[in-house]
């Protein structure tokens, strides 16, 4: 990147700022969307709280004692008072704060997806990359079909299946659970690899085929084959200057599934019982817990938001003619 | 640039979009406690008892928190009863009421004081505010009125107040004479907790669980699992476990994939396919017993054409309970029943089976006829979207087409929607389960008394003023004998009036691994590993 100049990085803190103000009205829309919305799923919290025995005394003490039974406009004042303080309310199944609850999530989720992200990446650009450089040959062919299977693979499925083989068959890996460094690392990795290898399917064909048909776009163009003409090696022409031309759309992708990592993985999770985001999804959802729920989207929103603001500076650094005061796409 | 915001924006509104849909069964409030037969799973040879190991257990939801007064589902209730001691307990057959912390109680006339005398040999386990001290009698009055007055689960509403008459003597003061008190102080949620804890942990009590019970709450992972190990101490007996473990397991094949591996020991709350697995596999153990259970359509009494009894009367003429049961429940889950209390119960009377119509689709046919609907009709069914429920529904609505010529509209939501519906008493029909102890009281009384309409127990809007009065008196009532004719008597008139079609009695299913000795199933659900009665070890 040696040829960023001075206009560069005005542009760059231009967009970053212009960003940054910008999270203010998305997030008030955030915030007032998923407040509406959780309260419309039909349900109330107390009963679900106090199960299917409870009378209708005890669901209105109980939504008395969550604050349930205020004027809806009191309870979205106060939340967003919450939030400008940084408090994002308090988990009522948990009976915890919000915020560190999904913080002390985070690092579990992280840990598997963030492992499967770089394994995607590493083995899915470069089988995308084979692809389209031996377009129509048998490997093409093969890879193609598996990504393709790979992206229609049920993970539910996939999951038991592995389990099935690799656990209870082979004993190899762990059936479920997280491990724990006291026990060392191999007990880690252990309870690792399913959900890993789970997580790992469909992102990996996902950069394949889309790496395979931005290559296949760059590779005939004229100023690829200009560079062979000039004698430059195959490889070299192929694996720096074409990918390099080609990683747009896959940026754009891996910025999307990056950001829904921290998100968490409902179905993996659940499957293995992994103790992340996905699992208090999952559970804030089940037991219409409205602080929770509204957290984890706006946690949600804010790292996507990040996210999109990270691969729109890559596209200035890679392609500096993008220019986002105009509005264009590269 | 706007159209990239509006994306985000999208996909923010679209992951509450799917995680609105996706909150399915699994975690569903589970079902209090409940009563019946116990069955022990001693594999042959396992030799003479022996001291050493760790019992892992697994839960079907994540216990969130172990404070007494504020635990909501049973797989809390477990951990709580391992780590603490309730003042009275049922025996393991559930046939009465055994002592337990109080080694003896006395009765005033009037039924309304209950005097207990505790044990002298009882020790909390040492925790941050108290150093293992010995039990008091004020030490039942504070939790009892802790959990009458604290709690939102109400579980101890019939207390009035507590009075300290001795180091080691209690007096318990109702509010009115209420016959299920006993039972009520047999629950988790009255289990007996020191002050300086509950106290000194405020909120966070529910994760630093104290008690005198036989293990010892060590760590509590929420979502993972919650260690515990033996209480040396314990008065009871010295627990053989080195500890015990409960796990969290959302998924029943995994948690018979872990059963296979090794990684667990007991799978609790078994269900579907999974019960076969475990019952295929060799080297486990698949217990059954049929549980405080009881599956059920209960119809609207009040509005649309199941208020007229002839309509049904006609509907449960038409499904026949055999096929329906072997249905919803291929790896036999399940017994047929047909009264609306379960056989594991003290008030059941055989004699009210045959109360119930019997499968007759050419008499079920001239009734509806009769009322009005010779042609059929359109009826709406509200179930929680769970694989039994589903199946339940899918079948109930082909023998209606096919006998009645009624259009059964199945309505499966997840359990918050559904128990809205059911409980607001717009369903035309509803279908679920109802389990808790073996008292009558924690069935009539939950879905046939008048005060409970707008609950989920009668959302259907049952109303009898002799079922009312005789449900009444039963409360009142010391003697058992005498309440468990009154509740027949109640049963009786339920019955006459056919408000609801219960079809299932389903059982308490665990598997075991081999090595697990001295376990014994306890039809309400309710997990004991070491009491005066038991002591599981690992052979």
């Amino acid at each position: 990147m040696a040829d960023i100049d001075n206009e560069q990085v005005i542009q760059v803190l231009k967009t970053i700022l212009k960003r940054l103000v910008q999270l203010v009205p998305i997030l008030f829309v955030v915030i007032t969307l998923t407040f509406v919305l959780t309260r419309m799923i039909p349900g109330n919290p107390a009963a679900i709280l106090l199960g299917p025995q409870a009378s209708p005394a005890d669901i209105a003490r109980m939504q008395e004692e969550l604050g349930l039974n205020k004027p809806m406009l009191e309870q979205y004042v106060n939340y967003l008072t919450g939030i400008s303080q940084g408090d994002f309310g308090k988990s009522i199944s948990y009976n915890r704060p919000v915020l560190s609850l999904i913080l002390e999530r985070l690092p579990a989720t992280l840990q598997i997806t963030l492992t499967s992200m770089v394994l995607a990446v590493f083995i899915g650009v470069p089988i995308g990359v084979f692809s389209a450089v031996k377009q129509y040959s048998a490997f093409d062919y093969i890879f193609m079909i598996l990504a393709l299977v790979g992206v229609s693979m049920p993970i539910f499925w996939l999951g038991l299946m592995l389990v099935l083989v690799f656990s209870v068959k082979l004993g190899w890996f762990a059936v479920l659970g997280m491990g724990s460094l006291q026990n060392g690392f191999w007990d880690v990795v252990q309870h690792m690899v399913l959900p890993v290898v789970c997580l790992t399917t469909i992102p990996t064909a996902t950069f394949a085929r889309i790496t395979r048909s931005s290559m296949l776009e760059v590779v005939n163009k004229e100023s690829i084959k200009a560079l062979r003409a000039r004698g430059i090696r195959e490889s070299l022409v192929i694996w720096k200057h074409a990918l390099k031309n080609a990683l747009p759309p896959l940026i754009t992708v891996i910025g999307m599934q990056l950001a829904s990592a921290f998100s968490g993985a409902i179905l993996t999770e659940t499957i293995f019982s992994w103790p992340g985001m996905g699992m208090l999804i999952y559970s804030a959802v089940f037991n219409r817990d409205y602080a929770l729920i509204q957290g984890a989207v706006l946690f949600i929103a804010i790292i996507f938001v990040f996210v999109n603001l990270i691969v729109d500076l890559i596209y200035l650094v890679i392609n500096p003619r993008v220019n986002y005061e105009g509005g264009g796409t590269p | 640039m706007s159209k990239k915001m509006l994306s985000i924006f999208l996909v923010a509104l679209l992951m509450l979009g799917v995680l609105s849909g996706c909150g399915g069964n699994a975690g569903g409030p589970a079902p209090a406690p409940t009563q019946g037969s116990t069955e022990a799973t001693q594999a042959p040879d396992a030799g003479q008892p022996k001291s050493g190991g760790v019992l892992k257990i697994s839960l079907p939801a994540s216990p969130k928190n172990l404070d007494p007064i504020k635990y909501t589902g049973t797989y809390e209730s477990q951990i709580i009863r391992s780590v603490c001691d309730t003042l009275v307990e049922y025996k393991m057959d559930l046939s009465s009421i055994k002592p337990n912390l109080a080694s003896d109680w006395q009765i005033s006339e009037d039924g309304k004081e209950y005097t207990f005398t505790l044990r002298q040999d009882v020790y909390f386990h040492p925790g941050q505010y108290q150093d293992g001290r010995q039990l008091t009698a004020e030490d039942i009055k504070y939790s009892l009125e802790r959990s009458a007055k604290e709690s939102a689960m109400n579980r101890l509403d019939m207390l009035d107040y507590c009075e300290v008459l001795g180091e080691f003597e209690v007096k318990c003061v109702l509010k009115d004479a209420n016959a299920v008190f006993l039972t009520a102080l047999t629950d988790a949620g009255n289990a007996i907790v020191p002050r300086e804890e509950v106290e000194g942990w405020g909120a966070d009590f529910g994760t630093h669980l104290v008690g005198t019970g036989p293990f010892v709450l060590k760590e509590f992972k929420l979502d993972q699992e919650t260690v515990t190990v033996r209480n040396d101490k314990y008065w009871a007996a010295t627990p053989l476990l080195d500890g015990v473990t409960f796990m969290y397991i959302n998924d029943h094949a995994q948690a018979a994939n872990a059963l296979k591996t090794g990684a667990l020991n007991i799978a609790t709350s078994l269900q579907g396919e999974a019960v076969q697995i475990v019952r295929d596999d060799a080297n486990l153990v698949l217990n059954e017993t049929p549980g405080l259970h009881i599956a059920y359509l209960y119809m609207n009494q009040v509005n649309g054409p199941t208020a007229d009894k002839k309509v049904r009367d006609a509907i449960s003429m038409a499904i026949n309970r055999e096929d329906l049961v072997a249905g919803v429940y291929p790896y036999g889950e399940a017994q047929i029943a047909n009264v609306p209390l379960p056989p594991g119960s003290w008030g059941y009377d055989k004699g009210l089976e045959s109360a119930a119509p019997a499968y007759d689709p050419e008499k079920a046919k001239a009734l509806l006829a009769e009322a009005g609907y010779p042609d059929g009709l359109s009826l709406k069914l509200y179930i929680s979207n769970t694989a039994f429920r589903i199946k339940m529904a899918t079948i109930v609505q082909q023998y209606l087409k096919q006998n009645l010529n009624i259009d059964l509209e199945i309505n499966p939501s997840e359990w918050g929607t559904f128990s809205e519906i059911a409980s607001s008493g717009n369903a035309d029909i509803y279908g679920m389960s109802w389990t808790w102890y073996p008292d009558p009281f924690f069935f009539l009384n939950k879905l046939f008394y008048s005060g409970e309409i707008g609950a989920l127990g009668n959302g259907a809007g049952f109303k009898s003023a002799e079922v009312d009065k005789l449900l009444e008196d039963a409360l009142l009532e010391t003697d058992q004998a005498k309440r468990a004719d009154m509740y027949k008597q109640a049963l009786k008139i339920v019955m006459d009036q056919n408000p609801i079609f219960v079809y299932g009695n389903e059982n308490v299913t665990d598997g075991a691994t081999a090595n697990v000795q001295g376990f014994q199933q306890r039809a309400d659900n309710v997990i004991v590993l070491v009491s005066d009665e038991v002591n599981v070890w690992l052979s």
